[in-house]
């Protein structure tokens, strides 16, 4: 079903489109030439549906946002025809609208939710000034649109009165979010246009926000276009799918056909490249290649050369889009093919060696690489006395918390923001230095004879502890070549290479992790690498002084989901060559489970501060003990669709203040099965390890013969507005 | 350095296998040193990369001098000169500054200094080519004066400059990235030198230090004396943002000397910063001194821009069309020259962006590969 109207002003072409696109395209001026960055889409929108639409990074998805609205930057030009259908109004062109109406346009009848809350708010108005503003200026009335706020408010589950008061910087990123969303959606419009709105947020806050969605879509009869890089996300909210590729459409259909069959080989490829928590390992592969330069597509079908069932058709011919069932559109040559082959064909194109390791044998008497012991770390400033007037204000970032790791052993920390797992890491590699606890280096205490300084003084031990960073934009120098960013580590630590051998042993170590030409990459300044590439330079330069311990902190979460596999399996290859131990820290459950379980390590998963479970991942995942750990494990999407996603298993969704710790069970205030002995005792770890794997989990659900099975619950009602959410 | 040796006898060389033994992990099958000849490919370029380890190899010949020096050239002679030569602010401001070079070298001895009844007074402009600037009311030769008085104006210039960036760079990139106490103290200097007003300071310093006063260099750093401590503040605000970045604490990961941080972690991110404010202080070394001579402060030793000025502004030049040229040649010596570091300022920016650096570099090929990609249309994109 392809559109057949291209006049703006001819009849609506079916009674329920609210959006239509006709041959856009955005084109940007380049001094190296045009560039496309949408490519002659044509889409449809029905009328209050919620249309998912997924696409790696640089494949136009913000620009097709942008088209919609006629919001294209300059210099960028958009061609084609973007038709408005007003519910009882005649059809508007958006593409022809004078300024003023399209101001109107913009937030009365199409508004639009951005990525970047933190920067989408004014930091010196309060949230209620910028709610007046948007009022006022589209000449509504202030006192009647206030009323819809505080509903809406309400309705995603805020205080109205405090957050109206509040300024920016008091809400926590996840409260921004949905106060924006709140924003959006004051004057009413009818579609909603949310592009990436949750990828700056915790999993268990973008789930929220997901279920959220759907009762404020019914609510207010909202259409809404929902654009992600994260498919699994928006499988289950989406009524329908639409996967873009290199600035074009490859495929578009109801949910479920996508999902459960999808016809385009690139929509094959993404569902196997995302890890997720319920396909075995072994489906799970990387997608070779990288997407196309927009000034550069590739002749025919923009995906062939990344495609393992391409063919002479495929080069020549751009598909246009066939028929693979109701609703449900492929622009492929081979879609009906692609179905039975695509995956016999991925299978034999992956190179790696995808055998899984199996768990090692940690015997008791293995003498650990990295040993925390009772690791306690502030942050913050006491007051002291003359000249600081500030309050003494200390958060308590990590508490507590002991953890031995062994060698070629993997430990991947799971938790939210703010949950302190960065810091743990990095005092596990002697970045941070602890306020109480020991760390020790092969029985060694790595802070021994530093003094105050914040070096190690063992020069040795700071060569085993290594870190890759999560963000690949900064975690190399902008100004060095890849050349000095990899020569540095080596005249540090192998003074007795002269340049020629450096250079070729930096030569050796990239060809080896796949990015080829060496000779050609190692002259490159870092911007002009890919995400990809930078993360692999990151990784080769703590590899090359050979360390024992290497923090990888999100080291993946950076990267686009086609990305994550394959350095993932780097990452593991790597260690089998170095007998490298990693204690990797994600967000992500579904990634941690991937590392974790290929290499036979554990999952620990934290929450503000402390350890509050940690086991084998099979364990961790398929029997979690700790409430919080089965509430971490609802909110990591699925591609399942079957599953409900309505039944928050928390009481609330915001994480208490950091400065005024819960007592007892610092769960206690979100957990829903919580007692009145949660609030005064506090859980230790306790052993729960059984043939199947390892698992100490502090929750007093976890013993049998415990008061609290004789305790009162604390609350039995859903979840409300944020009482222990307190930012002040 | 080690020589270079014969670059044959690679494999059995004990450098190549045994130094970076105890780094990289025991292997079973560890048959290298005797075997590494057949199992090891030759690359093209005479590298090895044995089968098993990219982490094991190392070049089969030894670097020279030569390839040092070569690389050294690329990257700060070759590639800056590549780029500067495309833009015409580089080129205009290297015409100025190099004319004014030439005059305080060879300019000084080709024109002979000028003494009071040298010729007529008041000589206008191009009356005679034995004044082409006509001279003073004393009879001295105007362009005598303007070109005896560049030499010392360039030194005052370059130590007034050079000491401004390197004590304000080292404050600033010193305290910002250690922090703690040693950022305390640091701070605190700089903040005396923020506060005490700097032109007393200079006037009762040239009456202390009368004897010094007359060598460029030295008054140089004493116009410079409180210009320092702002661009240390705005420096070590910089380094603060800088140093939470994480290539940072990668380096600090890597135990690289803090030196080495400093000094090639740190400072390119600054450069363009400094060298602005390098061109920026030199001008204002200018302009105070001038300021300085003409309020009388600074003794009338020499010929200098200054100097006439006063002198010219004395004999009344402001009202006397007689005289204007008189304060016309020194005015237009400052803003030339002024405006010549603006635009070597202004062009030096270049050179020190990657990206316009990435452009440059010689790749070797023709068929580059297209540099920023990416980024550049992410930019555009405001993405």
């Amino acid at each position: 079903m392809t559109i057949s109207q291209s006049a703006a002003q001819a009849d609506r072409p079916n009674g329920d489109v609210i959006m239509e696109l006709d041959d856009t395209s955005v084109e940007f001026g380049m001094s190296r030439g045009r560039s496309r960055v949408l490519n002659g889409v044509d889409f449809e929108v029905s009328r209050d549906e919620i249309v998912g639409v997924i696409g790696e990074s640089g494949s136009g998805k913000s620009m097709f946002a942008s088209a919609m609205l006629d919001a294209v930057p300059e210099p960028g030009v958009t061609t084609g025809d973007v038709t408005y259908y007003p519910e009882d109004d005649d059809p508007v062109s958006v593409t022809d609208l004078s300024k003023e109406e399209l101001r109107r346009f913009r937030w009365e009848e199409v508004s639009m939710v951005f990525q970047g809350a933190m920067s989408s708010f004014n930091p010196v108005l309060k949230i209620r000034t910028h709610f007046v503003e948007t009022l006022s200026a589209h000449d509504y009335n202030v006192e009647r649109g206030l009323e819809r706020v505080r509903e809406l408010l309400e309705d995603l589950y805020l205080e109205p009165e405090r957050m109206l008061e509040s300024y920016p910087h008091e809400l926590s990123g996840g409260m921004k979010q949905r106060v924006l969303i709140a924003l959006s959606l004051v004057l009413d419009p009818e579609m909603l246009v949310m592009d990436e709105p949750t990828a700056a947020l915790d999993l268990l806050m973008q789930r929220s926000i997901i279920s959220l969605l759907h009762d404020i879509q019914d609510k207010h009869d909202l259409t809404i276009v929902f654009i992600t890089h994260d498919l699994p996300l928006v499988a289950n909210l989406a009524d329908r799918l639409a996967v873009l590729y290199a600035f074009e459409f490859a495929e578009v259909g109801p949910a479920d056909d996508i999902l459960e069959d999808p016809a385009h080989p690139y929509t094959r490829a993404l569902l196997n490249a995302t890890p997720n928590l319920s396909a075995p390992l072994e489906e799970m592969r990387p997608i070779e290649g990288e997407s196309p330069d927009p000034v550069n597509i590739p002749e025919g079908c923009s995906y062939h050369p990344r495609c393992p069932i391409a063919d002479e058709m495929c080069r020549s011919h751009d598909p246009d889009a066939y028929d693979a069932g109701a609703d449900h559109d492929v622009h492929c040559h081979h879609w009906e093919d692609s179905i039975e082959n695509i995956d016999n064909a991925l299978a034999s194109s992956g190179s790696m060696d995808r055998s899984r390791r199996t768990a090692a044998d940690r015997s008791a008497d293995e003498e650990p690489v990295v040993s925390l012991d009772d690791i306690e770390v502030e942050f913050g400033s006491e007051n002291d006395g003359l000249l600081d007037f500030g309050d003494s204000e200390i958060v308590t970032a990590v508490d507590g918390i002991s953890l031995d790791i062994y060698q070629n052993d993997v430990v991947v920390l799971v938790g939210e923001s703010g949950c302190g797992k960065t810091t743990l890491g990095k005092t596990a590699v002697g970045l941070q230095q602890p306020t109480d606890g020991t760390i020790e280096y092969k029985g060694r205490d790595i802070w021994e004879g530093s003094g105050n300084s914040s070096t190690l003084a063992d020069k040795e031990i700071r060569r085993a502890l290594q870190i890759v960073h999560q963000d690949p934009g900064s975690s190399l120098n902008s100004h060095h070549r890849v050349r000095t960013i990899l020569e540095t580590p080596l005249k540090r630590w192998h003074s007795d290479l002269d340049g020629n051998d450096r250079r070729e042993r930096i030569l050796g170590m990239l060809e080896y992790v796949g990015i080829s030409p060496p000779e050609d990459y190692i002259d490159r300044y870092p911007h002009q690498l890919s995400g990809g590439e930078k993360q692999r330079v990151a990784l080769i330069r703590a590899m090359l002084i050979n360390p024992d311990l290497i923090l990888a902190d999100e080291a993946v979460s950076a990267l686009d989901v086609s990305l994550r596999v394959s350095t993932m399996d780097l990452m593991i290859e790597l260690q089998d060559v170095f007998n490298t131990s990693y204690l990797a820290i994600s967000h992500d459950l579904s990634n941690a489970r991937y590392f974790a379980e290929k290499t036979g390590g554990r999952i620990g998963v934290m929450y503000l501060g402390e350890l509050v479970e940690i086991g084998s991942p099979e364990q961790i995942i398929h029997d979690p003990k700790h409430p919080y750990t089965q509430a971490l494990r609802w909110a990591t999407p699925e591609l399942d669709r079957d599953e409900d996603i309505d039944d928050n298993p928390m009481r609330t969704i915001d994480v208490p203040d950091q400065t005024n710790m819960p007592s007892g069970c610092r769960y206690h205030t979100r957990c829903p099965k919580a007692r009145e002995v949660c609030r005064t005792q506090k859980p230790e770890l306790i052993d729960r390890s059984d043939e199947d794997g390892v698992q100490h989990t502090a929750c007093f659900r976890a013993l049998e013969d415990h008061e609290y099975w004789d305790s009162e619950p604390i609350a039995e009602e859903p979840p409300a507005a944020e009482e222990t959410g307190s930012a002040d | 350095m080690k020589p270079s040796e014969d670059p044959s006898d690679d494999a059995t060389d004990p450098r190549a296998g045994a130094s970076i033994d105890e780094f990289v992990p025991d292997r079973p099958d560890d048959a290298t040193d005797g075997a590494a000849d057949s199992a090891t490919a030759v690359r093209s370029d005479g590298g090895t990369v044995d089968a098993d380890s990219p982490f094991e190899t190392t070049a089969s010949v030894a670097e020279t001098r030569t390839d040092r020096v070569d690389r050294f050239f690329e990257e700060y002679i070759r590639t800056p000169w590549s780029i500067l030569r495309t833009d015409w602010r580089a080129l205009a401001a290297f015409a100025i500054l190099g004319t004014y070079i030439l005059i305080a070298t060879v300019g000084v001895y080709l024109i002979e200094p000028t003494e009071s009844a040298h010729g007529p007074q008041l000589l206008g402009v191009f009356e005679t080519w034995e004044f082409p600037l006509g001279t003073t009311s004393s009879g001295k030769d105007v362009l005598a004066l303007a070109v005896h008085s560049t030499p010392s104006i360039l030194v005052m210039m370059a130590s007034g400059a050079v000491f401004t960036v390197v004590i304000g760079s080292f404050f600033g990139v010193v305290a910002g990235y250690k922090g703690g106490m040693v950022d305390t103290v640091l701070s605190t200097i700089t903040d005396v030198f923020i506060n005490i007003p700097g032109l007393p300071l200079v006037i009762v310093l040239a009456m202390l230090l009368e004897e010094w006063i007359n060598n460029p260099v030295a008054l140089g750093v004493l116009l410079a004396v409180a210009a320092w401590a702002g661009l240390a503040r705005s420096i070590r605000s910089q380094v603060l943002t800088i140093r939470s970045e994480s290539f940072i604490e990668a380096a600090r990961a890597m135990d690289l000397p803090t030196r080495w941080i400093l000094l090639r972690e740190i400072i390119p991110h600054l450069l363009p910063y400094i060298v602005v404010n390098m061109m920026n202080a030199a001008r204002r070394v200018i302009f105070a001194a001038v300021a300085l001579y003409f309020l009388g402060v600074l003794p009338f030793s020499d010929a200098n821009w200054g100097v006439m000025l006063n002198n010219a502004y004395n004999a009344g030049a402001l009202y006397r069309t007689s005289a204007i040229h008189w304060l016309l040649v020194p005015m237009i010596a400052i803003t030339g020259i002024a405006i010549g570091l603006i635009l070597l300022a202004q062009s030096l920016d270049q050179v020190f962006n990657p990206r316009i650096r990435a452009r440059h570099q010689d790749l070797g090929d023709d068929d580059q590969i297209e540099p920023d990609s990416e980024t550049d249309t992410k930019d555009m994109m405001n993405v």
